[in-house]
Order: structure tokens, then sequence, then C-alpha cells
């Protein structure tokens, strides 16, 4: 993998090394450790760790690898197609285990993925595996009831790995946050753990997500952010399918079984094209299928017309799964949509600025859109540069504190400060005040008649309001 | 009052109150004058660039008709910050209810930028105008008459205000630097209509950011010019052009939450920018990107989501970039 430290994964960053550094799972650790040692003088030549997602199962297997000089050779599902391959790979890591002197030992992750009617014959395989090997196999499954797995339970020995306590996750997700420089509640902690319901990897997941660009955490903004994920169960998961689809139905399968919504899911894939896609031919043609997709979305809430979901949907899967013609595949993680945190982290900003503009429009007669593009720039050049000129204009404006923090930025005390001096000069302080509530109400309701000194006087001769029901 | 003390924006300070007032625009000016003094008239359409006076000389105008308390009278909308025709329907039948009775016996609603409202939304206000024609009278603001429907042209007297011209920026702007005591070079004020060209409220925001900064100079003005337009519209270009998406993206992200502009706002950045001189690209790509910023203006009125569109822009951008060049 080439990536800069900083691009690494939280999960992998702070993934334990070693025997020492995997704690909270003693048990667990040392029922291994034994059964590894006195192998192959054991009841089983097999075990197998089972427990929730993201407890450590495959780590500690890498762990205890690293600490006792064994290689490890990993099988997946795919592997265990056809018995011959099992019988070759069996025997071979056994032969070069005795060539090299370095010891081996068989890892099959999520043997409970292994679908018995799909992988016909992959059970068998494995029960093969087991009974003809002459190195350790390691087997990792979250739920050791499946049915598939009633075979394998009879010749392995069972070792649970448990469910972390919240405890434990926010003791570890300190940690981090201390090698991060992050500062965090510990209130924004035990949320991002109980969440996780002892699950660490979503929990560290969690937090690289939450803690992204920002320098502290607060439980509030925890749960803003994370509030977004719980709608959705796995969207990893059905970018991994969509991305990796060979075939158009693949795509437009993975797309349809989300949890996502489809506006969500568009975002999820907008962002994670560019590292998808580093070729460009391939990323115009990503593009062009997914910016088609989001006009079929805009055409919905215009017409109302659902039927034309499917072909947003089609689009926004296929077209981008059959985008990718000359990029070479290869393991990147998927990010958090930046557009929505950044939507949420500036979601005051906006607010203020949203004010700023109505304040603006209602004075000047243009719209909140003419405002924001071409006056709050210049006002913003005068809030920075000439903090006497501003305050007057805060002033005669009647502009909130934090409308003057927004547009004067690191000069705002400045600006603050001489408008407060200001005021106490003007002769009546409380009509001042009075105007600043009404200047607030007055940006909240752009459609209200802003009342300004002169036309609160009754219009001389006509006096039409009293006919005016 | 303690006038010294406070301050607003000078397009708001220096707007004239009364038609007598507007110094420009003396074609337009004369005919509604006619209206005044025998207290009717008809629909009015006014068409024009912006900041050329449209709004000032409809509030200048109420302001004639009714004396100073006109604004129970009058009823301000602007089409692009109302949401949708029933918003302004109901508007408009609650302020026009009541008969009026008096020396001018009807109400007036300006509605700033009708251009923008569609051409559904528009046949929906002519029938208003219709309905409540005997206690009201529109008075419709837009950029470009042909984006009116016809049958609201026939029932409007069109007014057609036309840019204004150096002789008339410059004086306003020598008028008001001198009231404000502004320390000026004369040049500057050429070089802002330079700048501007006719549009009034742009060259009066300049030249009060200007003059916040010190003595306002030729360099103060496009110092100020070049400030409050992001740098990163030009340079997403640039860098989408060389093939770097990722950071032209994080660009287009910086416009858009810093400062706030929309996606169509962006959109008409960029094909501004295309057509500058000192951005220097090859000439059929000026022609290649107009063309898709276009599709993707299209789109993005069409409700289409703002980053997923200007993305697939970029996206265009890695690939013309790769296969024409960047020119330079």
């Amino acid at each position: 993998m080439a990536l800069g430290s900083s691009n690494i994964p939280w999960i992998f960053k702070y993934r334990p090394r070693t025997l020492s550094d995997y704690i909270d799972q003693e048990e667990a650790k040392n029922k291994l450790i034994e059964w590894i040692k006195r192998f192959p003088n054991t009841e089983y030549k097999a075990a197998l760790l089972y427990g929730p997602p993201g407890t450590g199962k495959t780590t500690l297997v890498e762990c205890l690898a690293r600490d006792l000089g064994y290689e490890v050779v990993e099988m997946n599902a795919s592997d265990f197609r056809r018995m011959q391959d099992i019988e070759r790979i069996a025997i071979a890591s056994a032969d070069k285990a005795g060539l090299f002197g370095r010891r081996r030992l068989i890892l099959l992750d999520e043997v409970d993925g292994i679908n018995a009617k799909a992988d016909l014959g992959g059970l068998e395989a494995v029960l093969r595996l087991i009974e003809i090997t002459r190195v350790p196999v390691i087997m990792t499954a979250n739920d050791p009831w499946s049915p598939n797995l009633r075979p394998l339970r009879n010749v392995s020995l069972a070792i649970e790995v448990k469910k972390l306590s919240e405890g434990n996750v926010v003791k570890l997700l300190k940690k981090i946050c201390l090698s991060e420089k992050i500062e965090c509640d510990d209130e924004a902690l035990k949320e991002i753990a109980r969440r996780s319901e002892g699950d660490l990897r979503s929990a560290i997941n969690d937090l690289e997500s939450v803690a992204r660009g920002v320098k502290k955490i607060s439980l509030d903004y925890v749960r803003e952010i994370l509030g977004y994920r719980d709608r959705e169960r796995n969207p990893f998961e059905t970018l991994g399918r969509i991305f990796s689809a060979r075939s158009a139905r693949a795509a437009k399968a993975a797309a349809g079984s989300s949890q996502l919504d489809n506006e969500m899911l568009m975002q999820w894939i907008n962002e994670n094209i560019p590292a998808q896609m580093q070729d460009p031919e391939d990323l115009w043609r990503a593009y062009e299928a997914l910016s088609r997709a989001d006009v079929y979305m805009g055409r919905i809430v215009k017409t109302g017309n659902w039927d034309l979901l499917s072909y947003a949907i089609d689009l926004m899967s296929a077209g981008v799964a059959m985008a990718k013609k000359s990029t070479e595949r290869r393991w990147v993680s998927y990010r958090f949509p930046e557009k929505i945190r950044l939507m949420m982290r500036t979601k005051e900003a906006r607010g203020v600025r949203d004010d700023i503009a109505r304040l603006i429009a209602s004075h000047d007669k243009i719209s909140t859109s003419t405002a924001k593009n071409h006056v709050i720039p210049y006002l913003m050049i005068i809030f920075r540069n000439n903090p006497t000129e501003a305050a007057k204009i805060a002033l005669g404006m009647k502009m909130s504190d934090t409308m003057i923090e927004y547009l004067a930025g690191p000069r705002a005390k400045e600006v603050i400060s001489i408008v407060k001096e200001l005021e106490k000069k003007i002769p009546s302080r409380e009509s001042v005040e009075k105007k600043q509530v009404e200047a607030k109400t007055e940006a909240k309701k752009p459609e209200q008649q802003p009342k300004t000194r002169k036309e609160e006087k009754p219009g001389k001769g006509v006096g039409l309001d009293r006919f005016i029901k | 009052m303690a006038g010294e003390l406070v301050q607003l924006l000078w397009t708001e300070k220096y707007r004239p109150r009364t038609l007598d007032e507007v110094v420009n625009q003396s074609d337009v000016v004369a005919r509604l004058k006619v209206f005044v003094k025998e207290k009717n008239m008809p629909h009015l359409l006014f068409t024009g660039p912006p900041g050329v006076g449209k709004t000032t000389v409809a509030l200048a105008l109420v302001h004639d008709l009714y004396g100073e308390g006109y604004r129970r009278y009058v009823l301000e909308m602007n089409a692009s910050d109302e949401r949708g025709i029933d918003v302004i329907r109901t508007k408009v039948k609650e302020f026009a209810r009541s008969a009026v009775v008096g020396d001018v016996p009807f109400k007036v609603i300006i509605l700033d930028e009708a251009d923008n409202m569609t051409a559904d939304a528009q046949q929906a206000l002519r029938r208003l105008m219709e309905m409540y024609v005997s206690t009201t009278r529109f008075i419709l603001m837009a950029n470009y008459s042909s984006k009116i429907i016809e049958p609201i042209q026939s029932r409007c007297a069109v007014f057609r205000f036309s840019p204004l011209s150096r002789e008339d920026v410059v004086k306003r702007l020598k008028e008001i630097a001198e009231k404000e005591g502004v320390n000026y070079e004369p040049e500057s004020l050429d070089a802002i209509y330079d700048i501007t060209e006719g549009d009034m409220r742009r060259a009066i925001n300049i030249l009060q950011a200007a003059a916040a900064l010190g003595k306002v100079t030729v360099s103060s003005v496009y110092k100020v010019v070049g400030l409050a337009h992001p740098k990163e519209i030009r340079e997403m270009i640039r860098l989408a052009l060389e093939g770097n998406f990722t950071e032209a993206r994080e660009r287009l992200r910086k416009v858009m939450i810093e400062y706030g502009l929309s996606g169509i706002d962006v959109i008409k950045q960029i094909h501004r920018e295309i057509f500058d001189p000192e951005v220097k690209i090859d000439e059929d790509l000026r022609v290649y990107i107009a063309d898709y910023a276009g599709e993707i203006n299209y789109r993005l009125i069409e409700g289409s989501d703002d980053e997923i569109q200007l993305s697939a822009f970029l996206a265009r951008l890695v690939l013309l970039g790769r296969k024409l060049g960047t020119g330079k």
C-alpha cells in the first residue's frame, strides 16, 4: 500500500502488533497460545475463533504469528472450490515450513461466509484440509451456531472472542485521541463506544470519521455526524460491491440491496470515485454516469415520477462500475462524504451568512443571492481592513456580534469593541438595543417590511390606512 | 442623530429617494412622472442589466405617488427569494384583498428578478395580475425582457433601462467620494467604471471597499476586486486541466462552503474565467468548456446536485486537459 502515514486508516494504524499490545481478551489469547504451543500434540488440529465483528479475531492471529514466528497463509472462501487445490495448499504449507525453517499456520477468515449452496463442496474441502494438515489451522467466524459450521465445530477447538465492554472501547479510543492530539470529551467517546456495541473496529472507524479535520470533538458533534451513519448500515460494503462489480447486474444488485437512501449513496459514490478511478477516461465515464443519475433524481423531485428511480440507480451503480476500464484494481479505503461533513461543520457559519444576506437584502432591495455574491465579499474587505468603518456599518445596519464575527474574522474583537465604544456615544442606547432586536427579527423574516427611521412617521396627507381593513 | 457614528452601505445611503433625484434614465423618468401626475398607471415592466437603477426608480416612483409613508401601499418581493409561485400568490392575495379609496386608487406590488420565474410560474403570475387589477398594479423587473412571457409583456408598459454611461458613473462616484471625504486619485474612478461598466451598484461597492483600505488608487481598486473574487475558481480550472482532480475538487468545496457560492454561481464564474485573456488556454478548449458549462448550468437549474454536477464538470476538464493540453 503506497499510502502516507496520514492516509492510513486508523484501524490499521492502531492495530496491535504484538500479543502484549493485544489486551482485554486475556482468556481467548491464553487459550489460543496454549493450543498452538502444544501443536501438533493437541486434541484438535484446528481452532475456531468466534465472536461479533470488530472484536479482534484476525488481529489476534496476526499478533500470535508475529510473536511466535509463524508465517500466515491466508485463504478465503473462494479458494475452497476445488478439492485438489486444498490438498496442494495444505501439503505445500507443511513442506515449505520444513524447507525454510519458518513455521506456517493457515488462516481461514470468516468461515461462516462460506455459502453452503454457492460454494458447493466448500465445507467439505475445509474438513478435508483439517484432516490432512500438518500445520495449525485457525478459522474465524461471527456466528458459531450457524448451521454451516456444525461440522466444523466438531473438529475444532472453539474459542470465544468476547464483545468489548464500553469501558474498554473508551479506553482504547482515548489512547488514539492522545496520539492524534485530538481533544475529545469523555461523553463524546462514550457515545461512540455505546453506538459501536462492542465492535472496536466500527468504533475506531467512527472516531476517524468524526475526527477528520477537527481538533476537538464534542458530544453534539458526534451525535450529528453519526446520526447519519445510523440510517445506513454498511456503506463500505455497498461501495465495495459496486466498485468491484464485474457485471452491470451485480453492481445494480449491490445498490438495490443497500440500506442507504439513494441521495446518500450518490454522495458516497461521489466521494470515492476519484480514489477508484485513477485513469482520466475512467474518471470521466464514472462521472458522466453519476451525473446522469443525479439528473434523473432531479427529475423525480420535479415531476414526482418515481418510475425514473430505476434509471437513476442503473446509472449510479452499473454506470459507475462499468466506467472502470484502465485503472488497475487496488485496495483503497472508502471515505465518508466530505461534503456532508463540511455542511455539518459549517452549518452555523452558513446560517450567519444567510442572516447577513437577508439583512443586506432588506436594506439594499436586492435578492439574498445578489447580497451573497456581490455585497458580502466587499463587506468582508471593509470588516477585515478597517475596524472603525466596519463598526460604524455594523451599528448602521444593526448587526449582531455573530454577524460581525463572520465578516471580520480575525479582527472581530477589534470591531466589536469599537462598536461598544460608539454605542456609548450615541444618545439613547436603549433605542439602539431595541433596534438590534428588530434587526434580528427582520433578518429572519425578509418578507417583513423593514421599518427605518423615516417611515415610522405616518405618511403626510395620505392617510389611506383607515380605509384599509 | 449621531450621523458620524454610524455608516451604511453607500448603495443604500446614496440611493435617490425621488424621481427628481434620479439623474439618468431621463426618458424613463419623464414618462413615469406623467403617471405620478395623473395618479394612475398600468402594470409596468422594467428591463435592463443589473445596477442601472430599476429598483431605485421603482421605489422613487411609489415614493412620489404616495409620499413618505409609501411603504404601507407597497409590497416588495424578490422572485429569487420567494419559494415558488404559491408563496407569491398567498402574499399577493393577502396584500391585494382590500380595495383602496383615495387619490391613488391602487396599491403597488414590486416584484424584482421576475425573469428568474419559470414560464409556468409566470403564467400564474399573469392570472394574478388580471385578478387584482382593480386594486393593485405590478412593477416587474427583469434583466432580459425576452425571459418574460409574451402575455405578461403585452399587459405591461415596458421600460428599457440602458447601461449607465462612463460620465454618469464617474460623476456619481465623485459626488459620493466627496460627501464621504474620501481621498482618491481621479483615474481610480475611471478604473472602477472599466471594471463594472454600467453597473452602479458594483461601482459603489468597490469604491466603499477601496476607501476602507485608505487612499483610493487604481491599484487599490484592482486589489479590492481581486480580494472580492475568489482566486480558487481560476486555480480550480488550472488544477483540473493539469489532471489533479482531487485538489481541484477541494477548491470547489472551498468556494462553495467558505464563500457560500451556489453551484450556479460557480459555473457562471467559470464561464467568465475561461474567456478571460489572462487565462492562457487553447482557444478550442474555451469553446469545449463553455459548451459543457452550459449543460451543467442547465442541469443545476433543473434541480440537480451542485457537487455531483460540478465534479462531473471537473472530470471533464481533466480529460480535456489530457487530450488538448493545458495550453501553457
